[in-house]
């Protein structure tokens, strides 16, 4: 008879990367736990635990919710839901036996998936090795009417035994984390966040890699509506979800935008604003200690994209610029976006420049010393310092 | 500063009077309609009197009524429900029809129905000549607006049911009456119509509040099934309140009609007069604002062509002094976005993009629109240097 299967203990949570850190191991460790803690706070709570080479998480809300937030932190490598059982044969055999019928539920009748047991043992003062505890548990969960085939390489269902000093852990499934380093363990970027594809990409990837995120966005009321600011509000609360509560700052851009289409050469209007929001970045990213901006720009991905034009672009940054999606294609980056979550907020209609801005045909080598003498015409720093220092600060909560 | 509010065919806000019947019924009215104690036939009450109401508005039987959540499911119903059970034909629909209808059609089409799109003649109305040919003994459905919701054309459906009925055999005609409620007399017989769509908020009723009406031979089936409410057409617990307050708004927007036409009339004056002063140079001529002719209209609704950029800049710019009018497209040069209706019509997709819509409700005033000229005169300087 099948017996509902209760939730499990504790998740056992899995770190890849961050433990090869040598000396900084204990700091990248300490910061991992401060991001599950975080992480876990909008799902209701529960206690993070180190352990040896593992953090043990016990939720205290629906440990589902918990499960997929641990599996959205950077720095893990898998989650898996365990119970505890106790350690002796008989208990391991039995705890075994539920787990697998409850697993076969899912498969449907007159199917033969493969089955293995694994047994690690961290705690070696267990009477039996890993292999010889293994095949005993394997021999006390089938009988002659198993409907499972024993298979030693990628079983279909995988049952194991962790046996450590703390206690004995068993569990079936391994759900994979994003991997790489915990947020903010490599420092604070600010990304230049559009309301495209691309941008919001290459915020995960600088995530990924150990930055805590923040976010600039340039609005031009009134030739962009409201429903652009709510997207670009909707896609940080989905990047929240990966980095914790995250930062935005807006700057008002109608004027600069103004400035430029009236007295710049129509071709060179996309690299003077693109130079502008650069230098309005690099600003907002010394005032908030922050070592990087982040861009979603891409080599060749629209006709203005070229060598050139990103060159003179980045020159108008003073701080270095991180462009994580520099030599991807569109299909993987479109991919990454599906994965995150951002690709549905993406592609919703709204625009993130007006039309009347857009040159009809963009420069495609534009220099930078010509840049520069048309901005210092302009007087465009002072423009820029006026809208940073009139540049809105919010914060945003993953789930708000 | 009070919003003018210039978008009305969008949706329109509560009346007060509905708001108080509204706030009235969810306070003191608790049962369930199907119930038969006491709470349940008192609310069982409230909904047939609002029932009641609907049907005076429309000359229908009140058992014709069928409360629904608004002007897309109506549609649904009348287009989807007339044809169920019935072998596939041809369906006839008009060229200007509201998304709802269009892709009930399209699901008609993947359900093995033949669809095809009726005509409009050059000066925008409906080609009945053309309607005429198209139609045989195998159109089993011909639906058809009343009122366009982005041009407030008036469309000929009396004339277009007659020659259904002559033309074709067992068919039902189905009306998307959502603009034309309390704009235009709705008689249902005088239309000939199988059934005619309705929405609450477009008549300052509650939003999520609508009714399909149907005429006396109309046979429809239900696309939702679990329970006998609404004759087994439209199953679940019946909103009383806001089938309540829906009854209240259709009554007012009825008895309302004839002031709100005179206003309308003098509103609609006012603005193609302040639409003469709107100009701008754009690609080296000088393009000037004017209301989008499309046939016989109602006055309260209008596409206007806004010169220079596209007519999202203008809707934006005009929020800023709290004036607000519709827009279908997107102000993005790679937007596909473009109302097919306006295409429908003959315009490119560069000119479609600079039609706005200005519509009115009972509550838009002529001071509203000297506020909103003058807003787009100050707009249009603005933007003069942009064209």
């Amino acid at each position: 008879m099948t017996t509902e299967l209760q939730d499990p203990d504790i998740l056992l949570v899995r770190y890849g990367e961050l433990a090869l850190k040598g000396g900084n191991r204990a700091l990248f460790e300490n910061a991992l736990v401060r991001n599950l803690q975080g992480a876990l706070k909008h799902v209701g709570g529960g206690e993070v635990i180190r352990r040896w080479g593992r953090i043990q998480v016990k939720p205290a809300g629906r440990w589902r919710e918990a499960m997929r937030s641990c599996a959205q932190t950077f720095g893990i490598k898998s989650v898996s839901p365990a119970w505890n059982t106790e350690r002796n044969l008989e208990s391991m055999v039995a705890m075994g036996r539920r787990l697998l019928e409850n697993k076969l539920q899912e498969y449907p009748p007159g199917s033969q998936p493969s089955f293995r047991v694994t047994v690690k043992r961290a705690d070696k003062t267990f009477p039996m090795t890993s292999g010889e505890l293994a095949l005993a548990i394997a021999d006390g969960m089938l009988d002659e009417d198993s409907t499972v085939l024993i298979q030693m390489k990628n079983a279909d269902i995988d049952f194991n035994i962790d046996l450590r000093p703390e206690g004995t852990f068993a569990f079936l499934e391994r759900e994979p984390g994003p991997g790489g380093l915990p947020v903010k363990t490599l420092g604070r970027g600010l990304c230049l966040l559009s309301g495209g594809i691309d941008s919001p990409v290459a915020a995960w990837c600088a995530m990924k890699r150990g930055l805590k995120v923040s976010f600039v966005s340039f609005h031009s009321p009134p030739y962009i509506g409201e429903g652009s600011r709510m997207k670009i509000r909707d896609l940080i609360r989905v990047l929240a979800e990966w980095q914790g509560p995250s930062t935005l700052h807006e700057v008002q851009f109608a004027d600069i935008q103004l400035a430029i289409r009236e007295g710049a050469p129509e071709s060179l209007r996309t690299i003077l604003y693109r130079r502008s929001m650069q230098r309005i970045a690099s600003h907002l990213a010394r005032r908030s200690k922050t070592g990087a901006l982040i861009t979603g720009e891409n080599l060749g991905q629209v006709a203005s994209q070229t060598l050139e034009n990103l060159a003179c672009i980045g020159a108008a940054a003073n701080i270095q610029v991180l462009r994580p999606l520099i030599t991807h294609d569109k299909e993987d980056v479109i991919a990454l976006a599906k994965r995150i979550g951002t690709f549905d907020v993406s592609i919703r209609d709204e625009p993130d420049c007006c039309t009347v801005f857009q040159p009809r045909k963009p420069a495609l080598r534009a220099q930078a010393p010509e840049c520069e003498t048309i901005e210092a015409e302009l007087g465009l720093v002072t423009l820029e310092e006026a809208q940073v220092r009139a540049s809105a600060k919010e914060h945003i909560h993953p789930g708000s | 500063m009070q919003p003018v509010l210039l978008d009305l065919a969008a949706t329109s806000p509560l009346d007060p009077r509905v708001r108080e019947c509204l706030i009235q019924h969810l306070d003191e009215v608790h049962g369930n309609p199907s119930s038969r104690h006491a709470l349940g036939t008192r609310a069982r009450q409230v909904v047939e009197h609002a029932r009641r109401r609907v049907a005076r508005c429309l000359g229908a039987e009140p058992k014709g009524i069928v409360f629904t959540s608004g002007g897309t499911e109506s549609n649904n119903l009348g287009l989807l429900g007339s044809v169920r059970n019935r072998k596939p034909g041809r369906v006839l629909v008009g060229p200007t029809e509201h998304a709802s209808v269009r892709t009930a059609a399209a699901q008609l089409a993947n359900e093995g129905f033949v669809v095809e799109t009726l005509r409009l003649k050059p000066d925008g109305q409906l080609d009945l000549d053309h309607a005429a040919e198209r139609m045989g003994d195998d159109v089993v459905l011909v639906a058809q607006m009343l009122v366009s919701n982005e041009l407030g054309t008036r469309y000929p459906v009396q004339r277009l049911a007659r020659l259904a009925r002559a033309r074709c055999g067992r068919v039902h005609v189905h009306c998307d009456g959502v603009q034309a409620l309390g704009k235009i007399d709705l008689d249902l017989e005088e239309l000939g119509v199988d059934s005619l769509a309705l929405s609450g908020h477009k008549v300052h009723g509650p939003k999520g509040q609508g009714a399909l009406a149907l005429g006396k031979n109309s046979q429809i089936k239900p696309l939702l099934f679990g329970g006998s409410q609404e004759e087994g057409l439209r199953p679940g617990t019946e909103n009383v309140p806001s089938i309540a307050a829906f009854g209240l708004a259709v009554d007012l927007a009825h008895e309302g009609q004839a002031d709100f036409n005179k206003t309308a009339e003098i509103c609609l004056r006012d603005l193609e007069e302040a639409l003469t002063g709107v100009s701008l140079m754009h690609q080296n001529s000088m393009d000037c604002a004017r209301i989008l002719q499309a046939g016989e209209r109602v006055n309260s609704i209008c596409a206007v062509h806004l010169p220079g950029p596209p007519a999202e800049v203008w809707q934006h710019h005009l929020e800023e002094y709290g004036v607000f009018i519709g827009v279908g497209s997107a102000c993005q040069s790679a937007s596909k976005a473009v109302s097919p209706v306006l295409l429908a019509l003959g315009l490119d997709a560069g000119s479609a993009r600079q039609i706005a819509r200005f519509s009115f409700s009972r509550e838009t005033t002529p001071n509203d629109i000297g506020i909103a000229a003058s807003a787009l005169r100050q707009v249009s300087k603005s933007l003069k240097d942009l064209s």
